[in-house]
Order: structure tokens, then sequence, then C-alpha cells
């Protein structure tokens, strides 16, 4: 599980990284630049959002069409999304395709057309995308509560509101994916088979002299938090809640993974078992771990009919709160390996390693080789996860429901009352 | 990498592709069943047996085995189809003797009335959950349209009706008439040993009694109807056309997988450009289902209620044209070159290798090594590709939405 992890830092502020894995084929590329959207100016929030697919419309010399027949000349699996954070571009291709991708993003990036006549049917898809997230109230369900549970504005919902899509134009899309999208602070992770000096020594060449300054990060105000019930006459109650945890960057992030894993990991943890196996009464019961560089936070999910909704909200409940009574040897013990091993699966697959060199350098300003998470987990005692449990209590917590009739959270902590 | 096979005196067969210098291994039992091989009155009964199968045998409780699977840190589960129902698991090398004897062992459930009866529970929700997803109802909806009489028809998960008077013993007849080994086989890839494997499988997988495991292969006869479910609680209109495609044992599957690349690649195809690029839609895709003796294309697309009139005379207008001229040159190419990718990058986790290698051996009886799957499929032509277009009938399609509409447009 050692690791040979190249670095370089441009002068323009981008930070490329690489890990050439030669027993590979494919190669990978994560890259991560502001313009995400937190940076959308309140006026023309979901900015982001149509700004990634205004992207792909055009670069350099190649229009809408030429530039999308490139990428699937080369066979290139790809996306562009606004995340909260950053602007996030991924693909993943043969191996030696990667030189001729390389262009192709440094034009993206560098000499996006942005053009007039492109923009309207980009906002119309993201308009669409807004209305369609009432056809689906699980989703809706978990980018509400992220909404009531981040710091404004890196809770907001990507795709803005109808009001400021229709308020956007292609002058003011423009003006803010300009002054926002820079090579200051991006990062650019490559991961699989590839030669790292070609790579590099063109990607010098192509982004070397792209310029821009990262602009102040966005003031950060306080959540709204609170229970909130959406009323909708749909087949289950949606319940997602959320409480806070620690930082990825923090000591105790790997004592807040391993009671994650307690709580959640495997058809065998405390969650699945009290739920799902004991009771039967949800198909899709889970929590997880989301980090933002300034806030953490668990993340609970079920979806159940609606006459089970009170009982289930009341059992998950219950067992978030067990855990701060302890966990067993024995619960550790397999916590620890199941993360260990999904180390080891993540690490076959490029597209997986790029992305979580992106995500160590974005939040630790280094990055991690697997053998030192891997340690990093195995020297964790159930002190160190009762010591995290008690700093980060399961209180303050956020809580939507999307169903016919709203749900009891009176005997909840909620966020705000015990601040 | 090796290809290994052996087959057990009771029919289980077995087989693996070794691979040594991979991290880990994973394995799985395909058996081949669901719900194509029920009778209306256990609807459903594939799926709620899979479920059933992870809720303990002679010598685990349904605890016993979601723990077993935990302390080996295995990534693990298993899904049901029309046809399949597949158990797998993904672990490291040093685990594979407790992994094999814990797949083997659930292969044989108790099938206990209490567990049977919590389980009910969670199938109740399963079919909850999707109704509350439009694409999967439309998916069931459509394919009931599309195979009307053909069991290929029957909704995966039965309904709420079905699962709730389902009765142990029928699904215990059920698991003794499907289960046999003759219509079962255990699939390895990765890091793993061949003869460990058949070793541990013979210990105890031997004693499973083979009994004949047959399944009714009628041809379908869809007749491309057209028809609407209203639901006024949709803001979306779900549209989705299916249409007769080769079959999983038909070469021609490899021009069907380009085809449904061509048309309708959610990236970039001839559906993308003529209705997302433009936001006449905001999802349009084509799907290239092989299944056993049978095949289906299906194309979704998910657009405004008002604005299907249009939709509809865009996807039969990218039809025609396509019948008529089939891909050029470069659009092919890179169809290849993405389903070329795909492969690659799915092929280079054990999991994504293990349907493959699985399917090859279920539906064909053959192994084939990716590489060379890769060759056959770049060596399909235009020509190919443009008569299978004609073969389907592409315009005539069984046509089925779902949303907020009250008829379909003139």
């Amino acid at each position: 599980m050692s690791d040979n992890f190249h670095i370089e830092v441009f002068s323009n502020g981008l930070t490329l990284l690489g890990r050439v894995m030669d027993d590979m084929s494919s190669a990978a590329m994560s890259l991560l630049v502001r313009c995400g959207s937190a940076d959308d100016p309140p006026a023309i929030a979901g900015a982001g959002a149509v700004a990634a697919e205004w992207l792909g419309r055009g670069a350099g010399q190649r229009d809408s069409r030429a530039l999308n027949d490139a990428l699937d000349s080369l066979g290139v699996q790809h996306s562009t999304n606004a995340q909260s954070e950053h602007m996030q571009i991924t693909a993943a291709m043969l191996g030696r395709n990667l030189p001729a991708a390389i262009e192709i993003y440094a034009d993206i990036l560098t000499k996006p057309r942005l053009e007039d006549n492109t923009f309207g049917p980009c906002r119309e898809l993201i308009q669409q995308d807004l209305i369609a997230l009432e056809d689906e109230p699980a989703r809706k369900a978990g980018m509400a509560l992220r909404e009531r549970f981040f710091p404004q504005p890196w809770g907001r919902c990507p795709y803005g509101r109808s009001e400021t899509l229709e308020a956007m134009t292609a002058e003011t899309l423009r003006e803010h994916v300009v002054s926002h999208m820079s090579p200051d602070g991006g990062i650019l992770a490559l991961a699989g088979k590839f030669d790292w000096d070609a790579a590099r020594d063109m990607l010098a060449e192509r982004l070397g002299d792209w310029q821009g300054q990262a602009r102040p990060e966005p003031a950060a105000a306080r959540p709204a938090g609170g229970a909130e019930h959406i009323a909708k006459d749909s087949a289950q109650t949606h319940i997602a809640l959320a409480w806070p945890s620690a930082l990825c960057s923090s000591e105790r992030y790997y004592a807040a993974r391993l009671g994650e894993a307690v709580l959640s990991r495997g058809m065998g943890s405390r969650l699945f078992t009290e739920v799902r196996e004991k009771r039967g009464l949800a198909y899709h019961v889970s929590a997880n771990y989301t980090s933002l560089r300034n806030s953490a936070g668990i993340f609970v999910y079920a979806g159940t009919r609606p006459a089970l909704a009170q009982q289930t909200l009341d059992v998950t409940l219950g067992e978030i709160a067990r855990l701060g009574e302890g966990i067993s040897d024995d619960e550790l013990a397999r916590a620890k390996t199941q993360i260990r091993s999904s180390l080891i699966m993540q690490s076959q697959s490029t597209s997986a390693r790029a992305s979580m060199m992106a995500g160590d350098w974005y939040h630790l300003g280094r990055l991690r080789s697997l053998a030192e998470l891997s340690e990093k987990i195995q020297a964790v005692s159930k002190g160190d996860v009762m010591d995290y449990l008690r700093e980060f209590p399961p209180r303050q917590f956020s809580i939507l429901t999307i169903g016919p009739e709203p749900l009891d959270t009176t005997g909840l902590a909620l966020s705000g009352e015990d601040a | 990498m090796q290809f290994r096979e052996a087959q057990l005196d009771n029919g289980l067969k077995i087989i693996a592709e070794v691979n040594p210098s991979a991290a880990t291994l994973a394995a799985g039992f395909f058996v081949r069943t669901g719900s194509r091989d029920e009778t209306p009155n256990v609807a459903g009964v594939s799926h709620f047996l899979e479920h059933m199968v992870f809720k303990g045998t002679a010598r685990r409780s349904a605890a016993a085995v979601n723990l077993a699977f935990d302390e080996m840190g295995a990534n693990y589960n298993a899904f049901t189809s029309e046809e399949n129902t597949v158990y797998f698991a993904s672990v490291l090398p040093e685990f594979q003797t407790d992994c094999m004897d814990l797949l083997c062992d659930i292969l044989r459930p108790s099938l206990r009335q209490e567990d049977f009866d919590i389980e009910k529970g969670v199938i109740l929700e399963e079919i909850a959950m999707y109704e509350d997803h439009p694409h999967f109802r439309l998916y069931d909806n459509l394919m009931r349209r599309h195979f009307d009489s053909h069991p290929l028809g029957n909704v995966i998960l039965g309904s709420a009706e079905s699962i709730s008077n389902m009765a142990r013993d029928d699904m215990q007849a059920y698991f003794d008439r499907r289960y046999s080994p003759t219509n079962v086989t255990l699939v390895g890839v990765g890091n793993l040993d061949f003869d460990a494997m058949v070793d541990q499988a013979r210990r105890t997988c031997a004693s499973w009694q083979r009994l004949e495991a047959s399944r009714v292969a009628e041809p379908s006869r869809p007749v491309g109807s057209r028809g609407v479910i209203t639901d006024a609680k949709l803001t979306r209109q779900n549209i989705g056309l299916m249409c007769q495609a080769p079959s999983g044992q038909d070469e021609r599957r490899f021009a069907a997988q380009i085809l449904a690349n061509v048309l309708g690649d959610a990236t970039g195809s001839r559906l993308y450009y003529a209705l997302v690029e433009s936001a006449l839609a905001d999802d349009a895709q084509m799907t290239y289902s092989p299944m056993d003796g049978e095949g289906a294309l299906m194309t979704s697309v998910s657009t405004d209620p008002e604005k299907v009139a249009q939709v509809l005379g865009v996807i039969d207008e990218v039809f025609r044209k396509f019948i008529d001229e089939g891909p050029g040159e470069a659009e092919l190419q890179a169809a290849k070159n993405k389903i070329a990718s795909q492969a690659t990058l799915s092929g280079e986790l054990p999991m994504g290798r293990l349907t493959s290698v699985g399917f090859d051996w279920v539906y064909r009886s053959e192994y084939v090594p990716l590489a060379r799957q890769i060759d056959v499929m770049f060596a399909v032509s235009a020509d190919d590709v443009l008569t299978l277009a004609q073969q389907c009938n592409l315009p005539n399609a069984t046509l089925l939405t779902l949303g907020p509409l009250e008829k379909l447009p003139a």
C-alpha cells in the first residue's frame, strides 16, 4: 500500500497531483476549482449548476458539438458538477488517451466560449432539474436538509430557485464564471496509467499562463437548523436528519469514521440491525459522514411507510443515542477491517484514487498514503471513539421530513436550542 | 489471467478468472431464476427469497450472517432481475476461505417463519420506495405493456398484495425447484486460489439436491401499443419506448450495444443532441438489455408535460433518419471507444468483472477475456448497426408515458 505521489505547484496557484499506477489500463482526472454553488451570487443562485452545463458548450476552436465529439471520440467518461465548495470536473478513460483529453480540458478551463446562444438551454436544463426534484422526494429531502444543516451559503441547493434562475442572464453568468473560476487554489489530480513527466510538462504549457486570483471565501452565516416538515402525498415518509461531526482535517476524524461505521457500515451495523433486520421498518436506512472544509456532519436517511414513520424515527434516534453508551471490542474490530478493506478496494479504481487525492489536498494540504490511512484507523481505541462522541454528542440536530403527516420531534435536541 | 472451470457431480458449475496480481477477489452465486420464472400467485418471490437468503441457515442466525460478512470487511450484496438472482461478495485474498464458507452456506437458507414475517415488511417498504421514483414505475409498467402476457412482463418486486399474501411454504417450494445445483453457477474473479475454492464448494454444496429447473421459453410477441398512466401528483412527464432487440445469445448483441450508444448515450448521442442539448428534455437515454432468448431496447426521456408532442415527434424523426442512414463513421468509432473505456474501467474492479464473466457463462457457457470482447465489439461495421436498427423496428416501439398528462397527443 505504499504510494509514490507526484506534486507540482504552478506559479498561478494551481496544484497538480499525480499517482502513476502501471498495472492499470485506465487513467482518471479529478479537478476542483472555485465557482461551486457557495460562490453563487445570491441574486443568481444556481449559477454554478448552469455554468457546469455551459462550460461543455464550446471552448477554443471547438463549438459545443465539436467539443463533445472530441471527448466522445476518445471514449472519455466525463462529468462536470457544481458542488458546494467547487466546480468539480471528472474524467476517466484509457490511459493512452489522457494527453489528448488534457488538451481538451485545458481549452475548457482557459478558453470556454460561454456564448449567448448556448446559455438559454443550459439554464433551462437546471430549471427542469429543479422542478424534477418535486418528483423525487428522497433526493429533495437530502438537499433540503443540507440547506438547514450547513452554514449558508455552503448548504444551498445547487439548482438555485426559480426566480434566481429567471434573473440570470448570459452576461451576469459569464462575468461570474470569468471572475471566480481561477487557477489559484485549484487542484488537478491524475491517477492511473500515464507518464507523469509528459503530463506535467503538457499541463505546465497549457495551464501555466492561466491567470486569475481566488476570490475571498463568502462569509459564513449561521445555519437555520431545527425541524421542518414538507407535506407531500408520497408513498413513503422520507426522514433526513443530521448532527455535527469532526472535520475531515481534525485529529478526531478517524474516530468519527469508526463511530459512523459502527452505526451504519454493513448489514450487521446498529441502524441496519435495529431498524431493518429486527423490525422491518425500512428498506433504506443509513448514516453517512460528510465534511466540508468548515463544517461536518453525520447525515441519516430513512424511507418508510407513513404509518411506521414515527416508530422508525424513534428507533433511529434511540440507536444514535445508544452510541454514546459505548461500543464493543468486536464492533470496533469489525469497523476497522471494513474500512481497511474498502481502502484497498478503492485503490483499484483510478477514479476513486484521483478523487481521494484531490479531496486530501483540499482538506489537508497534503496527500495521505493508503498505508497512513490504514495505520491511523488501526490506532483508534474505544476510548478515542468515546472522546469523539463526548465532543460531538448527538445533539443540535437538524431534521427534515417529507410525507403526508409531520412527525413528533419534541424529544429531539434541535440545533439552536442547546447551543 | 487464467480461466478455470470445474463441475460437481450434482451439476453445480464453478468457474473463475484468476488474476494473481489483483489486490482483492470477488465471488458470487449466479442463480438462473427471476420474476419470469414465477407464477402469478407467488409474484415477487424471487426477489423476496433473495432477501431471505441473508436471513440465516441451519448453522447461522440472520444476525450471524451479517456479522460474518462485516467481520471480513466484505463488500457484499445481491440483486434480482427478470431472470437472474446473484449473490456476491468482494474481499481481500486472506478472507477467501471465510467468504466461500459463508456464501456456500447461505445458499441453503432456513427460511424461518419469524424472519419471513419481518422481512415481508422490508419488501413492502421497498415497493413503496419505488412508488416515489417515477423512473422505476415507468420501467415496470413499460415492461408489462411491452411483453404483455409473456413472463418477462412480470414485475420483479411483485405487488403489495402478492407479497402480503405470500406463505413461507410457497417460497420454500419455489426455492426447492429453482435453486437446484444444475441452475446455479459459482463464479470467482481476481486474486483467488481456484483449487481451494472448488474443494470448499465440494464440501458444502455437494449435498445440494439435483432437480429439474427448466424455464418456459415461448417467444414474446410485442404489438407496439401506446398507453398513458396519469398521475396528477407528478410535475414531469416520463416517456418510455421499448422495442425488440437481439437476445443474450445472439451474435448481433454487440451491434445492439453500439446502436444504443450511438442513439442514446447520456453524454453525447443522437437523442442527446436532439433533446437534451436543446433542453427539450432534461434526460434522454437508450439502454440495451440482452436477455435469455429475448432482448429489448429501452428509450427513456423526462420532459415538460406540454412538450410531449414535440418530443415524440423529434424521437420519431431521429429513429427514421437512423434507419435510413445508419451511423456515421465518426460516431461509430466514438461509440466503440466509449464502450471500450467503460468495459475497461469496470473490468479493473473485481466486482465489475464478476458480473461480466458470470453472465457470459450463464447466457452462453463461454469465457471471453476482456480484450477479446473489445476486439469483437470493434469488428462491428456501420452496416451491421444499420441492418439491426431496421430489424428492431424502432419507430413502432411500445410507448408508455407516466405523468400529469391525461392522454397522449394525437
